[in-house]
Formats: structure tokens, C-alpha cells, sequence
């Protein structure tokens, strides 16, 4: 089995927290912090830490603003995001292609 | 090996092959793989699963809905005037005349989506879309039967109950859709359902205990089906008017 695309793949995105939330992202202009916690189940904190993670990568930006008064983050995954992403399932296909059975 | 997160951790059970079973993290449940080279073949093929499902899950109905609904109401209460001025209370007439307001109404709607569509490059018939649909249909058509069969096989007063079952199936439509919607159609079709049950008990009563019957339907499907309509279209209006301006 050739390792090298398991070598390749982006050790951003590599971990299941980060993985979800740019894969939620992907299908979406944009979603709030609240609707990516709610369909993650995922803590505030841990939230926070991952996104903050992903920002400092550049593959996610982070829009504050109000509604009805109310604070109101949005998140949204930047050109470089999108590309890592698409890079990452294009490695993923690559793994499963090479694993499947000839 | 896991790569922590930061995530919640609880203690399990060690696994069946004897080995101390690790940590469980809230996002378990959405089956990634363990974040390991371990090279399992299954591995690469399941993460792509979840985030095929994930990418589904977020993909929320997002169209503008304030002009179908606008548009709605506008119609509802030109039928409504309509009924009550040229006296359609015969349950053909009234049939006819809402049925066929509410087929411009799917018609406008579907040109008012497409439109949206083309302006934002995005396919008409996208996932949402047909999700979306999809919680439509089932309530709609039953509404449609049952409301539709009243009125076909009584031929008199039971225009109350006729609209009464389309309040009811159309909250439930909207009930349905509001899993895939934001803007809270979910609560704008419990309140559908809950005034449609409210006011067939009243209508019950008021026929059976005292015997009257007055020709309400009109009013009904105009309250429903035009004001409350107008009302939310003007409140989704104010609102996304307001997010776009923040």
C-alpha cells in the first residue's frame, strides 16, 4: 500500500472537530456559531478553539454583527479553505480508489 | 491513537479486543473514523460518508421566502373579498375559487424560487429544494383530498370545516418543512395547526349545541391564508432587510 497520500493529507483539517465543521461549512455560505454548535453538539469552548484554529490557518473567516439587537457570529470558509477542503476529499477519493479491491 | 480535541470525554468501557476503549467524544456520533494512519481501508471511505452527510445536514433551504409570502397573502385576501362580494358560498363555487388561488400561488411560488435561483447561480432543483418539498407534499395532498372530498361529496355548510382541514394540513406542511427552513416557519405552522383545532372545537360546539351555522369559510381562509401571510411576509421583509443591513 503506497502511504504517500496519508502523508499528504492536511493535519489542519485531519481531526474530527475541525473536519466537521469545514465540512458543514462547505455546504454553506455561512452558518453562526449557534447553528454549528447545535448540529456538532459540540461545547462553546470547543467551538471556539477549533474555529480559532482554523482562522489562524486562514481557511475559515469569522463575521461579528447584531441581530435584533443581539450579537451574531457568522462563520464561512475563505478561498483557501475551500480549496483545502477539496484538496483533502480529492486525497481522501485518492486513499479509497487505492484501497478498493481490483 | 486520538488526536484530542478538546472535546468531552467520558469514561467507556474497555473494547472488545481488550483494549482500553479511550474516550468518547460528542462528534462519536457522527462516525469519523479514529484520526490514525492506521491505514484501515474502511477508514478514508467512512469519513467521506460523514462529511457527505454533514454537507447534506447544513445545507439549509435559504431562499427569500418574504415575496411567496407576501404574494400569498396578497392573493389570499383578494380571494377572500372576492367570495365575500360576489357571495361564492355554494361549496363548488368555493372550492373553485380557492383551489384555484392557491395553484397561482404554487405556480407564482415556484417562478419566485426559480428567479432566485438563476440570480444567485445556483440549481433551481438543489437538495434543499427538493428536501423542502418533500416535508411539503404528503401534508399538502392529504389536506387537499380530504378538504377537497368535503366539499364534493356535502353540498352545503361545510365550508368552515373544508378551510378548518386545509389550516390544519397546511400548518402541518409547515411544520414539516420548518426542519429544513430558518425564520421559524416551524412555530408559524404550530400556530396554524393549533388555531385550525381550536376552531373546529368552537364551530362544533357552536353547530351542535345551538344549532347555528353561518358561512365563515371566507373569512377563515382569508384571516389564514391572506393577513397572517402578509403579516409574516412583512416581518420576514423588516427582518432580512435588517441582517442585510447589519
Amino acid at each position: 500500500m503506497n502511504p504517500e497520500p496519508f502523508l499528504q493529507l492536511d493535519r489542519v483539517i485531519h481531526e474530527k472537530g475541525r473536519l466537521a465543521i469545514m465540512s458543514m461549512l462547505a455546504a454553506s455560505p455561512e452558518l453562526s456559531f449557534t447553528e454549528l454548535r447545535d448540529a456538532l453538539a459540540m461545547t462553546d469552548g470547543n467551538l471556539t478553539t477549533h474555529i480559532r484554529a482554523l482562522q489562524e490557518t486562514g481557511y475559515v473567516s469569522v463575521a461579528k454583527s447584531y441581530q435584533n439587537r443581539r450579537p451574531l457570529t457568522t462563520c464561512s470558509l475563505t478561498a483557501p479553505g475551500r480549496k483545502a477542503f477539496a484538496d483533502y476529499i480529492n486525497l481522501l477519493e485518492q486513499i479509497v480508489r487505492q484501497n478498493r479491491p481490483k | 491513537m486520538y488526536l484530542d480535541g478538546g472535546f468531552k470525554r467520558e469514561n467507556v468501557q474497555p473494547n472488545a479486543s481488550g483494549k482500553q476503549g479511550g474516550k468518547k467524544y460528542a462528534l462519536a456520533k457522527f462516525g469519523f473514523a479514529a484520526q490514525s494512519n492506521s491505514m484501515n481501508p474502511n477508514w478514508a471511505e467512512e469519513n467521506l460518508q460523514t462529511i457527505r452527510t454533514l454537507m447534506e445536514r447544513s445545507a439549509v433551504y435559504r431562499r427569500a421566502l418574504a415575496p411567496i409570502m407576501l404574494f400569498a397573502g396578497v392573493m389570499g385576501v383578494l380571494a377572500a373579498v372576492s367570495g365575500l362580494l360576489f357571495h361564492l358560498d355554494s361549496m363548488p363555487a368555493f372550492g373553485a375559487l380557492w383551489l384555484s388561488t392557491a395553484a397561482i400561488v404554487v405556480v407564482e411560488a415556484l417562478l419566485i424560487t426559480r428567479r432566485q435561483a438563476l440570480k444567485d447561480h445556483d440549481p433551481f432543483w438543489s437538495p434543499p429544494t427538493r428536501r423542502v418539498t418533500q416535508a411539503l407534499l404528503p401534508p399538502l395532498l392529504a389536506g387537499l383530498c380530504i378538504g377537497g372530498g368535503l366539499l364534493i361529496v356535502c353540498n352545503y355548510g361545510v365550508d368552515l370545516y373544508a378551510s378548518l382541514i386545509w389550516v390544519l394540513f397546511y400548518g402541518c406542511a409547515l411544520h414539516s418543512a420548518g426542519f429544513f427552513m430558518p425564520h421559524g416557519i416551524k412555530l408559524f405552522g404550530w400556530l396554524f395547526m393549533a388555531a385550525a383545532c381550536a376552531l373546529f372545537s368552537v364551530g362544533m360546539l357552536q353547530e351542535i349545541q345551538f344549532g347555528i351555522h353561518e358561512v365563515y369559510g371566507h373569512w377563515v381562509m382569508g384571516f389564514f391564508f391572506g393577513v397572517l401571510h402578509l403579516a409574516y411576509g412583512a416581518y420576514l421583509y423588516l427582518t432580512e432587510k435588517g441582517k442585510n443591513a447589519a
